[in-house]
């Protein structure tokens, strides 16, 4: 289960976001997830968890998004969501597609808390 | 209490790719081949360092990282052959690019023309992880059925070869070439396979060849005329 080391290194991430924009604490972190991301949208909440009460302070919630694998074909640039690991393109059949989205685990947004910088 | 929205859009492993890259073009500078051997476990990445560096003979100054979650078992078999540095895990079911360069620092500081990195049986994991090689090989072994390549795609998808090994089996085995070959072009079109038996020594020459032309591949872009 390599969740534990991902979202470890979201976590650092996260905190470095609080501490460059002087922010009390994170209040929601939106990530996004696709089918070839190669992690478990149910470990990753599983590791938050453990982590958010390993690192005490942090009382934030986290979205998962899932997204969907969509590939660019090379040979006619059309694009296709694939619903499985077929990597074929739907208008041509080319074998010969690239992946465009959804092949990662993504950090897409933090809300950050900011009471203590107005207190 | 004020809230405020930062985006990011970035992969989360972001930096670490680019920590990765920049890895991959030092290694590219010294004319070191990097290949990250993955698998499950007992698919033969051992086995396969050892029939190739009795192919070689010292032909090629190689180096090996062998990871594993205990013990320096593959170490001890591949330390009669060529330098080779244990990275054990304790635990995790991958290996990580900090893990790497710890190994790396430990190696003799010398300029290798192959650097193997032995990666932790698993087909899942350490499919995610950049090692900085530049060329990702799994290994699938006759025993393991030939349904394989579909059921980890992400694996599948990331490496440029497939070794079929243990190929002297396939007379006692359900497992055709043809139809692991079939499954894994549908999800990677381009990927070489090569079918190897390192028990008797068959297609390591293949193999090497491989390994040797890759490697020229990678010299011409650095030596330009």
């Amino acid at each position: 289960m390599h969740e534990m080391s991902l979202v470890r290194s979201l976590m650092s991430q996260v905190q470095a976001i609080v501490t460059d924009n002087q922010a009390e604490s994170a209040d929601e972190i939106l990530v996004e997830i696709g089918p070839l991301s190669g992690v478990e949208i149910e470990l990753v909440k599983i590791a938050f968890v453990q982590w958010v009460s390993e690192l005490g302070s942090m009382n934030a919630r986290l979205t998962v998004h899932e997204v969907p694998l969509v590939v660019r074909c090379r040979d006619c640039n059309c694009e296709s969501e694939l619903n499985d690991f077929v990597f074929r393109c739907r208008e041509c059949s080319s074998g010969r597609v690239q992946v465009v989205r959804g092949d990662d685990f993504r950090l897409v947004s933090v809300t950050l808390n900011e009471s203590q910088s107005h207190v | 209490m004020s809230n405020k929205t930062i985006d990011v859009n970035r992969d989360i492993q972001a930096e670490r790719r680019e920590a990765a890259a920049r890895l991959r073009e030092h290694f590219t500078q010294q004319g070191t081949l990097v290949v990250n051997l993955v698998s499950s476990p007992g698919a033969g990445k051992t086995s396969l360092l050892e029939a190739t560096c009795r192919h070689w003979c010292d032909q090629w100054k190689v180096a090996v990282l062998v990871g594993d979650l205990a013990t320096d078992r593959d170490a001890e078999r591949l330390r009669p052959y060529v330098p080779v540095e244990q990275l054990t895990t304790g635990g995790a079911c991958h290996l990580e690019l900090s893990l790497v360069e710890r190994g790396l620092a430990k190696l003799p500081n010398e300029r290798f023309d192959f650097l193997f990195i032995e990666n932790i049986g698993n087909l899942v994991c350490p499919a995610s992880h950049d090692l900085a090689e530049h060329l990702r090989v799994v290994l699938l072994s006759t025993t393991e059925g030939d349904d394989k390549p579909g059921k980890y795609p992400k694996m599948f998808r990331t490496s440029d070869v497939m070794l079929v090994t243990k190929t002297d089996l396939l007379p006692y085995v359900p497992f055709t070439v043809d139809r692991v070959t079939k499954d894994a072009r549908l999800i990677r079109d381009d990927i070489t396979v090569l079918e190897v038996s390192s028990l008797k020594n068959e297609g390591i020459d293949t193999w090497c060849r491989l390994l040797e032309s890759k490697r020229t591949e990678l010299l011409s872009k650095v030596v330009r005329p």
